[in-house]
């Protein structure tokens, strides 16, 4: 029984914090879309975050070897 | 005029879209009533750090928990009283670079948001409010947990009320600001896609975010599809706003040739005039101070900068969206506080807007001021846009208790500039109808001449 409420609550709670979550329509074109753009730019960051760390590795490789 | 005699049911009227909770006055005070509902998120934002960090930065109004009395008790979970930040302004009263800080601002917030796993549940460019010279956000209710694989709810939102105005005053015109005016909600993707220049298709931002965006809301429309079961991971989440910003940062303004915004540099003032008109500013606003000062027809804001209080915060505003741009970005590289630029059209000011048109509050309601400054500005009322000047008066007095003006006479050549293309139908435009008219609603305590030109400052109070 303590179980079956809880359970029951649980659910009640994440139903509820979902319609506080959408009080405004994300609208289905815009949600769809929204993931196919961040497929792409997600791997775009990755590459420019992978290219930032590779620049900052020879900036501090060189500016020791000059010191 | 106290907030309570202003809305004496208490309630902020444009606060009721969330449900979340609501914002009201009460003994006076602003106070924000939080409902059951949001308790979960409330507590997460409290506790996981990310209020103190964006509180630290100032980049959140900070508020106090108090024990002051729900408006709505059944739904209430807590009341809290944020800082309270006048007047309020909306972003069609904003210059470009003033939406554009306030976007990044929102984006910066999201960031922040979701490195202690919260999301922005929206994105208004009314959550955005302008203190001290810097943007800070508002809404201390837009916080909700972030559920692992949910895509950003709100960034339709921000294309609306951002992306879109700003990708428009940088590539069409400055001007199309004022569609936010009208749409409420941000504009339309569809309508900024087809407004657009092409070569707007060169930009994989506006690209995306703007026209295929705007092609896929057309497509789906109709289609009812759930989407409840598409997720993203949060390095594509990452991404997605990673490009919103830099796309964001890449939209420049670029400064055309308007009428005003070169208005010091061509003017029938000598220098002398020119620094006399300064001292007789300096004079009266040091002689008597106030904590609020409204500069209507500021331009770019030459006139605000010579009032003497330090502490007087000042509304520096025009109708000239690039002078209010020059304004702000000078305000911005001093680093002024006092000041803040904003586009007012007087002949036409921001009505009341929204549900019941009190969603969004008219300008005379937002802005009362103790002085209100109208340099060089009374001919282009009474001669560009024929309001009698009795009417000119009367609006004045709704606004402020003392009143600083330049009378502007028709021998000045600015006013000949206005009356040479037209008829001359203004034969109560005189020095001594401009006494009359304001004697029916002010005092009129002094009157300087300005040096070495035909015009008269006039000090007056209500």
């Amino acid at each position: 029984m303590i179980l079956f409420i809880f359970m029951t609550s649980f659910f009640c709670l994440i139903a509820w914090q979902k319609n506080v979550y959408a009080y405004i329509d994300p609208g289905t074109g815009s949600y769809l879309i929204q993931i196919l753009l961040a497929s792409i730019f997600g791997s775009l960051f990755f590459i420019k975050l992978f290219w930032s760390k590779i620049k900052s590795f020879f900036t501090k490789l060189f500016s020791r070897k000059s010191a | 005029m106290t907030h309570t005699e202003m809305n004496p049911t208490n309630n902020v009227k444009g606060s009721f879209r969330d449900p979340s909770g609501f914002l009201f006055y009460q003994e006076d005070k602003l106070c924000r009533q939080i409902n059951k509902i949001y308790q979960s998120d409330y507590a997460m934002l409290m506790e996981s750090g990310l209020y103190q960090e964006l509180a630290k930065e100032n980049l959140i109004v900070q508020h106090k928990e108090t024990e002051k009395s729900f408006l709505d008790t059944e739904p209430g979970y807590k009341v809290i009283c944020p800082q309270l930040i006048a007047p309020i302004t909306y972003p069609y009263e904003w210059c470009f670079s003033q939406l554009k800080d306030a976007a990044l601002l929102t984006l910066k917030i999201q960031k922040t948001a979701l490195k202690y796993k919260m999301t922005l549940k929206d994105a208004s460019a009314y959550n955005i409010q302008f203190t001290k010279g810097s943007p800070v956000f508002i809404d201390t209710l837009s916080f909700t947990k972030h559920q692992e694989g949910e895509p950003w709810i709100a960034y339709k939102q921000f294309c609306q009320h951002f992306l879109a105005p700003l990708s428009l005053m940088a590539y069409k015109d400055v001007r199309l600001s004022l569609l936010l005016r009208e749409f409420i909600d941000g504009i339309p993707l569809d309508l900024a896609s087809s407004l657009l220049p092409k070569k707007t298709y060169f930009s994989l931002g506006l690209t995306s975010h703007i026209h295929i965006h705007a092609k896929a809301q057309t497509h789906y429309k109709a289609t009812g599809l759930k989407t409840n079961k598409r997720k993203m991971n949060l390095s594509g989440l990452l991404g997605l706003i990673d490009n919103l910003e830099s796309t964001v940062k890449k939209l420049k303004f670029t400064f055309p040739d308007t009428a005003w915004s070169d208005y010091y540099t061509d003017t029938n003032y000598t220098k002398e005039g020119f620094e006399h008109k300064k001292q007789i500013i300096q004079s009266l606003t040091d002689k008597k101070p106030s904590s609020t000062l409204l500069d209507l027809g500021a331009n770019t804001g030459c006139f605000s900068r010579c009032v003497s209080n330090k502490d007087t915060a000042i509304i520096s505003s025009d109708m000239d969206p690039v002078a209010v741009e020059k304004n702000y970005l000078q305000c911005k590289t001093e680093k002024t506080e006092q000041i803040l630029p904003l586009l007012i059209n007087l002949d036409n000011p921001s009505p009341g807007l929204g549900w019941s048109l009190e969603e969004r509050d008219s300008f005379l309601k937002r802005f009362q001021a103790d002085t209100v400054m109208a340099l060089a500005l009374i001919h282009h009322l009474a001669i560009a846009n024929n309001i009698p000047l009795n009417s000119i008066a009367g609006f004045f007095h709704k606004l402020c208790k003392q009143l600083i003006i330049e009378f502007v006479p028709k021998e000045d050549s600015q006013v000949q500039r206005l009356l040479a293309s037209r008829e001359d139908i203004f034969s109560n435009y005189t020095q001594k109808d401009f006494e009359n008219s304001f004697s029916s609603y002010f005092d009129i305590c002094e009157s300087i001449p300005v040096k070495e030109s035909k015009r008269t400052i006039y000090y007056m109070k209500a």
